[in-house]
């Protein structure tokens, strides 16, 4: 499993550190999207799916 | 042949949900055209997917006219001026969430901000229970703590306070004339401008400081009217629209069945409560987009310029979400919705609404598991003309 995160789109709200907080974190100066693990263990499948999902500006895609 | 109206909530009628016409124009699902209370007439989308795919399409579907120009009437539609970053689309909209995001969806941010919340909420119970029965609730218990956090988030000290209540009710009131807004949010307005040139000069630790500091680096800082316009909508959404989920929110739980039990047993559901309740009853009267470009959506051509109005409450009840999205159920695991909205324009506050939420529903289980409505479900007063939905007032008891 691959996450791929698009920065440029992110609009900061925190739903995927909320929700994967062991694959994203947020940077301290604008709050954007930061990806700690690019290819997560497939336990935290789920949780990265879940946040592809409650992500209000679509900026994560999960690849096989 | 006359345009069939928008279908708007009528909680006189069906306190809890959204008019009984979406369960068949979601079914299918159907996008129709609608006559809105303003004058618009509208493509109505009423679906989950429809929804988020109107909501998450920022290029198509712009929020220029404002995003409530369908049910607001001082908001002016295709010709009305800029007021507000909510009306900005693509990277001029990114560039100013970029400066809200630190101080209010940074989860360090958020770890600050917990205790604060639970300390006016623990005061706000104590202050509840020590009073006479039965009690206001939303004037007295939901506005006070919502009002209370925002305020201190901002260093807005409360003898200002009424300024923020005043505005929220001009602006949220759908029979608001353009002119009785403006003399209504002129006075916040005006306090906030000052309040800029205080903060430049001295800063504190509040949002507005940080919110200068921070782009006081960046390529093109806020001007003080972008300041004063994010502070003034923190100001005025944040205590509003939470309060009344707050109060909105108590009372659906209240009346369902078993739903206050559960929550009372496990005080740790109020996370997935909140989130439920958000799902469940927010955005009833739903938000307005204009297409960009000629597009369709679920195959009905919309032409460039159409106004699209998108049915939230509806969307989250669509059995394509969750098979029993009818029911209000506080151990749902929390998952996507569109409560608070979604695409790029998903409300600024939502992760500070949670923390309030939770923490209001978690303490009122723990302290005042005897919490209940004061008067039967019909005698409650729901506000009028307001896009904001919820009791005007609600009366509660406790043993």
């Amino acid at each position: 499993m691959k996450v791929v995160v698009e920065r440029d789109q992110c609009i900061g709200a925190g739903m995927c550190v909320l929700t994967a907080p062991a694959v994203f974190d947020q940077d301290p100066d604008e709050a954007v999207v930061v990806l700690l693990d690019e290819q997560p263990p497939e336990t935290q499948r789920p949780a990265v799916e879940q946040a592809v999902d409650r992500c209000p500006a679509a900026v994560i895609r999960l690849l096989p | 042949m006359s345009l069939p109206a928008l279908p708007l909530p009528g909680e006189d009628q069906l306190p809890f949900d959204p008019p009984p016409e979406y369960a068949r124009l979601r079914a299918a699902p159907r996008v129709i055209r609608v006559a809105c209370p303003t004058g618009l007439d509208a493509w109505l989308v009423s679906d989950y997917a429809g929804v988020r795919e109107v909501l998450g399409d920022g290029r198509r579907f712009s929020t220029r006219p404002g995003q409530a120009a369908h049910v607001l009437g001082a908001f002016g539609g295709p010709d009305a001026p800029i007021s507000g970053f909510s009306q900005l689309d693509g990277p001029e909209h990114i560039r100013i969430r970029r400066n809200f995001a630190p101080q209010v969806s940074h989860p360090r941010r958020l770890a600050e901000l917990r205790p604060l919340v639970e300390q006016i909420t623990d005061d706000a119970v104590t202050r509840m229970l020590a009073s006479p029965q039965p009690y206001p609730l939303h004037s007295r218990f939901s506005t006070a703590i919502t009002t209370a956090v925002i305020a201190e988030l901002i260093g807005v000290p409360p003898d200002r306070h009424q300024l923020l209540h005043d505005a929220a009710t001009a602006l949220f009131t759908t029979s608001t004339t353009p002119d009785e807004l403006r003399r209504a949010v002129e006075p916040l307005w005006a306090y906030l401008y000052q309040l800029v040139a205080t903060r430049r000069a001295r800063p504190g630790d509040d949002v507005l400081s940080r919110m200068i500091e921070h782009s006081a680096d960046s390529a093109r800082p806020l001007t003080d009217a972008e300041l004063t316009e994010m502070n003034g909508a923190l100001l005025i959404a944040g205590f509003d629209t939470t309060a009344s989920m707050i109060t909105y929110g108590l009372v659906c739980l209240l009346n369902t069945p078993g739903q206050w039990e559960k929550l009372c047993a496990d005080p740790e559901l109020a996370a997935s409560a909140a989130e439920e309740l958000v799902r469940y009853l927010g955005v009833g009267a739903g938000l307005l987009r204009q297409a960009t470009e000629d597009t369709e959506v679920h195959g009905q051509p919309i032409r460039a310029g159409d106004y699209v109005v998108v049915a939230l409450q509806s969307g989250n009840r669509d059995t394509a979400l969750h098979p029993d999205a009818g029911t209000l159920d506080v151990t749902r695991k929390p998952g996507a919705h569109l409560g608070f909205g979604h695409g790029a324009h998903a409300c600024v506050g939502q992760q500070i609404a949670r923390i309030e939420l939770t923490t209001v529903l978690g303490t009122l289980a723990r302290r005042a598991p005897g919490l209940r409505v004061a008067v039967p479900l019909e005698e409650i007063v729901w506000k009028k003309d307001s896009v904001v939905r919820g009791p005007a007032e609600l009366p509660v008891a406790w043993s």
